[in-house]
């Protein structure tokens, strides 16, 4: 029935890409996506199922020289509840806040989520603001070969990365923001989780005596991945808030999205949130 | 005996009546060692599967289960070519149970499947190759109404094209229909014609209620099991055990005598289990071909895709009334899409007339409906019954006819809202009537008067959040409802050596704490603690005759009877008692476990001593005694007038909301109820039943709602159909009005169902308070209203219709 | 013929083996492999929260894991966590608050009510009712559950089991 026909737990980062030279093994981290997808056949399992949750380097939230490394493995309850998370990346915080439930938080994996890739992946959007890279794993010849890869890049459409079946992700890495960071996420939706956004919005850079500057403005479930808003960002680089900038730059965030109609809402109703929540987003900006 | 004298006692100190009694079974609940059907298993049992149509609306052209038969581990593959003898099921006996020729909707049986395992026979299913011919689909009522819409249930041609000329009296299942009308109703009071002539003020609107599912935590099952001699055992979750143990034995063509129905513990109801499905028929089918038990367990994709749902209702209401207030005709015309097969959902008219000629005072009414077939899902009965719907409309109409004749909204419903001792135009006789207590207690609990005024001058003001408060009211049945022969339940009761009760019921408990109350008023009636009694309520082998759950009948009825049988236990045991002692029966009681003198309190002896005196004498004897309570409702006639319950219950409910007028997002801040329940019997369940009601009812507002499109379920799953989850819920003030019904258990009457019922339309009345936007389409999701303020929802207007 | 694997670990204090499917789910393990059917299915998705267990220390959704992934684990399901003082202190409230109705998402509201109360001593309302919105109930409306919980959380020490009912 099916093709699947070796388990494998390495113990080891070496042992793991080793396993996937072959590129046929699925992977399996916190389960929390691959146990529904595969009960209800959406996703078939390949020869090997691999469980890297007893390999040492994708465990551990870290500060490495300027960037705050969290492992692959580290589940959505451990990110939002350490301390350097806290400090340093409380839109993080947010973000994980609103995320499913605290059983699938205690369970799901960073790693997982990433390379889920959903379009309204709530952990991505604060990723994407923050300039988080994904670290990734392989064995192309004999030795372990590790290399980044900014998130920005990372996502090529809905359940799809730039990851090869060959890789490994083990890690992301964020840069601790400067002094004069500003951070803003908010997920529209009608829980206060347990829900998949209607729309949702990261929005972060540095606001120094009122202007802004490093702008990054995400947005998720307006596209087939999250998506940074490049014409939104360059509205806002450099400006001072006042109302009429506010106005002029939530009209620029809805018509940049290109949102599509679903069970959950209609791209006008999409398009509209967009251009309201920035609106409100901003407006905090500018009261900070 | 006849129906008992009955006394209301003034509350003495050690009365249970009212008090916070905790449930019977929640230790063991909430221990995980409650068995439900999905925890049964018996030996050498089977795993049943059902293959569901590919198609929404095709005939079918073959079936092919040879593939399936020849998985190893597969017993039995079975399709309506197996069972030429099928019987149709449903309430218009236009259902086959494995579907023969052609699908109508996509929860269609088209075979079924007993093997080893769950998954040895999904995998059988798979291998199931069926090839069909598609027709065009209907994917909603108007279209079926058409000239020229294809016919759902097409009456059958011979091979040469000519029409077939069946027997008179044979089921639309086997001789379809000319139509695509499954039921009409019509019903008249009064004169609308004169109402309206004598109006002041006449509106129209249109209301489209939407379609909500009851989402049982527990998913439907079964078990089926035949014996050597063809006796069948059935393990379902029922809510109406006597009524299928007959309905079964028609379908197998067996004796009833021959089916036993055990009920386990239920993981809901709320309604879902009062129709026979056909999962149920097909897992008897399995296990009489298979010769072995058979358990069948759906997945929740498939209890979403297969169980019935609430009736959706496109509802067109003019109502009118006179500048002084007076209300003066209501004429209602709906259109019911009755999905593919008729359940109980087409049978909501009978209580959404109750509604449109009843609640509050209306000379005039007039009320027109179809329930017509479409390719969607059918609707059954579920907790409210057409109520929800019909009191949608009726509240807002009542805050808008106060708005045209510039009167305020409460006294507008003061006005009209009925006393004690009325009768209706519809011949439904108020007893007990707490209807004006319950408007004023809601209205003064939660400040009503002074926040709508307030909230409506905040409409136009700056700020993107917005307040408003609600009002609706509802009537519903609380005595039981006449609409099978009997409305009934009877009950055994035997009492041991050790003054220990069994209380062996009719009545099924589904989780909303029927045992409990049943033993409460059997205890308060012999003077015993709860912990003496033990209840059997779940075996139609040992159980005496009750018509079921639903209509908020039990506590009334299987009250009134388990009453019944207590008191001829009281009247035997102080018998024996004064004889023993000397002394007239009326000098003595039952208090904590003692035979008293009344007057003093003074024990005469312990009970247990006198039940073991009795049982071990020459002429030794046992007490136990046996009640059949039959309400003193009667049928309606053939116009649907009639005094159809032996009591009718009101609430009122208060909500309060804040609207996001950027986003359409509506919190719900609290709800404010007062319910006329008759008497409180146990306060914790009742608080829970009516606590549990509103948040039911929150969900049919806000955030519920079952996407069809083209007769395709778009949201089979809880990540797309939105229960409230714990964060949601308001805060809820609840207050009990005591009426003292002279017919129910200590003044009681029914309550399970109305808490759900008036939300949707307070709900609407605040949304209105709040933005001065009505809404007439459920349910309020942010988009819903969002779209609503801004302009861009048309008006619906449905034009009502009537065939020839 | 499907890939089966030995596992090891602790269930409710007591050390044992299973040999599992590999693919299957660890609330089809201890309903169907090991016989514990206190662990209810309510969706297979984790939208509802009927499949809660804990393992080392936190509540997770036993439909969302695999069984192979429990181990060299602990693992506490309704059976166990009714087996203990604590337990019995949350049970009783339940049962006392009028928090069971139909009872079918019971054992998840406690393991996942229990869990939150490890984490949280004494919760308020809200904290209760965020940390119970993974669980679904249909017939209570939650209120009762909520009161249930702050109730357990606002007592000072675990009282010895009252099982039973009041008279």
């Amino acid at each position: 029935m099916s093709e699947l026909k070796h388990y494998f737990a390495p113990t080891s980062l070496d042992q793991a890409v080793e396993c996937l030279k072959d590129g046929d093994v699925t992977i399996l981290a916190g389960g929390t996506d691959l146990t529904p997808q595969s009960q209800a056949g959406r996703i078939k399992f390949k020869h090997t199922l691999m469980n890297i949750r007893h390999i040492p380097q994708l465990s551990g939230i870290t500060l490495e020289g300027k960037e705050i490394r969290i492992g692959a493995l580290a589940t959505i309850t451990e990110i939002m509840e350490h301390p350097l998370v806290k400090e340093h990346l409380p839109v993080l915080v947010e973000a994980c806040d609103h995320f499913a439930s605290d059983q699938i938080r205690n369970a799901g994996t960073i790693g997982g989520n990433i390379c889920n890739a959903s379009p309204a992946g709530d952990t991505l959007i604060p990723l994407l603001v923050l300039d988080a890279c994904v670290e990734l794993a392989s064995m192309p010849e004999s030795k372990i070969y590790r290399h980044c890869m900014p998130l920005s890049t990372f996502f090529v459409g809905p359940g799809k990365t730039r990851k090869s079946l060959c890789e490994l992700v083990t890690g992301v890495r964020i840069p601790i923001p400067g002094p004069n960071h500003v951070a803003h996420f908010y997920k529209h939706g009608t829980r206060p989780a347990l829900d998949i956004s209607t729309i949702s919005i990261g929005i972060a850079g540095t606001r120094k005596d009122g202007a802004l500057s490093n702008m990054r403005v995400a947005f998720g479930a307006v596209a087939p991945t999250p998506v940074r808003a490049a014409q939104t960002e360059q509205a806002l680089e450099g400006r001072t808030l006042d109302e009429a900038v506010i106005e002029q730059v939530a009209a620029i965030a809805r018509d940049e999205v290109q949102p599509i109609d679903d069970v959950r809402a209609t791209a006008w109703y999409r398009k509209e949130m967009i251009h309201n929540i920035t609106k409100r987003i901003l407006g905090h900006v500018a009261q900070a | 005996m006849n129906v008992a004298e009955k006394k209301h006692r003034v509350i003495e100190p050690d009365s249970l009546i009212g008090k916070r009694i905790p449930k019977m079974d929640a230790p063991e609940k909430a221990s995980g060692r409650t068995r439900y059907i999905h925890d049964i298993n018996l030996s050498g049992q089977l795993h049943g599967k059902i293959l569901r149509s590919g198609r929404i609306h095709a005939l079918i052209k073959s079936i092919d289960t040879s593939a399936a038969k020849a998985l190893p581990g597969v017993h039995v593959v079975i399709t309506a070519a197996d069972i030429p003898d099928q019987r149709p099921i449903g309430v218009a006996k236009d259902h086959f149970p494995l579907k023969v020729g052609r699908v109508r909707s996509q929860r269609d049986e088209i075979a079924a499947v007993a093997a080893e395992s769950e998954e040895i026979a999904e995998a059988a299913l798979k291998l199931i190759k069926v090839e069909y011919e598609d027709l065009p689909v209907i994917g909603n009522p108007e279209d079926a109404i058409k000239p020229g819409a294809a016919l759902i249930h097409p009456e059958p041609h011979g091979a040469d094209g000519t029409h077939l000329h069946l027997k008179q009296g044979m089921s639309i299942a086997h001789k379809g229909k000319p139509d695509n009308i499954a039921m009409r109703f019509d019903y008249a009071h009064g004169d609308v014609v004169q109402g309206e002539a004598e109006s002041d003020v006449v509106i129209e609107d249109t209301f489209k209620l939407h379609y909500v599912t009851h989402c049982c935590m527990g998913v439907s099952g079964m078990i089926a099991e035949f014996d050597a001699s063809g006796n069948v055992l059935m393990y379902s979750n029922t809510q109406v055990p006597f009524l299928h143990k007959r309905e079964f034995a028609e379908y197998l063509n067996i004796d009833p005598a021959r089916i036993r129905i055990i009920q386990p513990p239920i993981g809901g109801g709320f309604g879902s289990k009062l129709d026979i499905y056909p999962f149920e028929v097909i897992c008897l089918y399995l296990a009489r071909a298979a010769k072995r038990p058979v358990k069948m367990v759906f997945t929740r994709e498939e209890e979403f895709l297969a169980s019935p749902t609430r009736q959706p209702v496109l509802l067109t209401l003019r109502s009118g009334c006179k500048k002084d207030g007076t209300l003066t005709f209501r004429q209602v015309h709906t259109l019911h899409d009755n999905g593919a097969y008729t359940s109980w959902g087409a049978t909501t008219p009978f209580v959404m007339m109750q509604t449109f000629s009843s609640l509050y005072r209306v000379p005039h009414c007039d009320y027109h409906t179809a329930a017509v077939y479409t390719n969607n899902p059918y609707a059954g009965s579920f907790r409210g019954y057409g109520n929800l719907q019909a009191t949608f409309a009726i509240e807002q109409h009542m805050d808008m006819l106060a708005e045209a004749i510039g009167m305020d909204p409460l006294e507008f419903r003061m006005k009209n809202a009925q006393d004690a001792g009325e009768v209706t135009g519809q011949g439904m006789s108020f007893k007990s009537c707490g209807f004006k207590d319950c408007i004023k207690t809601a209205a003064s609990r939660s400040d009503f008067s002074h926040k709508f005024g307030e909230n409506q001058a905040n409409q136009k003001k700056p700020g993107n959040i917005k307040r408003g408060i609600g009002m609706a009211s509802m009537l519903h049945v609380g005595g039981g409802a006449k609409i099978y022969p009997s409305d009934g339940c009877g009950t055994i009761l035997k009492m041991d050596d050790f003054a220990n009760v069994t209380l062996i019921t009719g009545a099924s408990e589904i989780g909303q704490g029927s045992e409990t109350v049943l033993s409460q008023l059997v205890c308060e009636e012999l003077g015993l603690p709860i912990s003496a009694i033990t209840v059997v309520n779940n075996d139609t082998a040992i159980t005496p005759w009750d018509v079921g759950v639903h209509a908020s009948r039990t506590t009334f009825i299987a009250g009134n009877s388990a009453i019944g049988a207590a008191k001829k236990a009281k009247a035997k045991i102080l018998a024996v008692a004064a004889k023993k002692f000397e002394c007239a029966e009326s000098d003595l009681d039952l208090r904590g476990g003692f035979v008293i003198r009344g007057d003093s309190g003074e024990v005469v002896i312990e009970l247990s001593k006198l039940l073991r005196n009795l049982h071990f004498q020459d002429k030794a004897e046992l007490v136990m005694t046996t009640f059949y309570y039959e309400p003193p409702s009667v049928h309606q006639d053939k116009g649907f007038k009639g005094d159809v319950s032996a009591a009718y219950a009101w609430g009122t409910q208060v909500v309060e909301i804040e609207v996001d007028t950027d986003t359409g997002f509506v919190k719900l801040l609290k709800v404010t109820g007062a319910h006329d329940v008759g008497r409180v019997l146990n306060r914790l369940g009742i608080e829970g039943q009516i606590e549990g009601g509103i948040v039911m009812g929150q969900g049919y507002a806000f955030t519920e709602d079952l996407i069809m499109q083209d007769g395709v379920m778009k949201n089979p799953n809880f990540r797309d159909y939105k229960l409230v989850t714990a964060p949601e819920i308001p805060e809820m003030d609840i207050a009990f009005i005591e009426s003292m019904d002279g017919e129910g258990p200590q003044g009681a009457k029914g309550v399970g169902e109305a808490p759900a019922i008036c939300m949707a339309a307070a709900a609407a009345n605040a949304i209105a308070n709040a933005t001065g936007v009505r809404m007439f389409e459920l349910p309020f999701t942010p988009e819903k209203v969002y779209r609503a303020l801004r302009g861009q929802t048309p008006k619906l207007y449905w034009k009502p219709w009537r065939a020839e | 013929m499907s890939l089966k694997h030995d596992i090891e670990f602790t269930l409710n204090g007591v050390r044992r083996h299973a040999t599992v499917d590999v693919t299957m789910n660890a609330l089809d393990m201890l309903r169907e492999v090991i016989g514990l059917t206190g662990t209810k299915y309510g969706c297979g998705e984790g939208e509802c929260g009927a499949c809660t267990i804990q393992v080392d220390g936190v509540s997770l959704n036993s439909c969302l894991m695999f069984a192979v992934d429990c181990h060299g684990r602990s693992v506490t399901t309704i059976e166990g966590l009714t087996n203990d003082g604590k337990g019995d202190a949350l049970r009783d409230a339940f049962v006392e608050h009028g928090a069971v109705q139909c009872g079918f998402c019971t054992p998840g509201m406690m393991m996942q009510a229990d869990h939150l109360l490890h984490k949280h001593e004494h919760p308020d309302e809200g904290c209760v009712k965020r940390g119970l919105e993974g669980n679904l109930c249909r017939c209570t409306g939650y209120k009762k559950i909520v009161d249930a919980v702050v109730a357990c959380g606002s007592r000072d020490t675990v009282t010895p089991a009252h099982a039973g009912v009041q008279k």
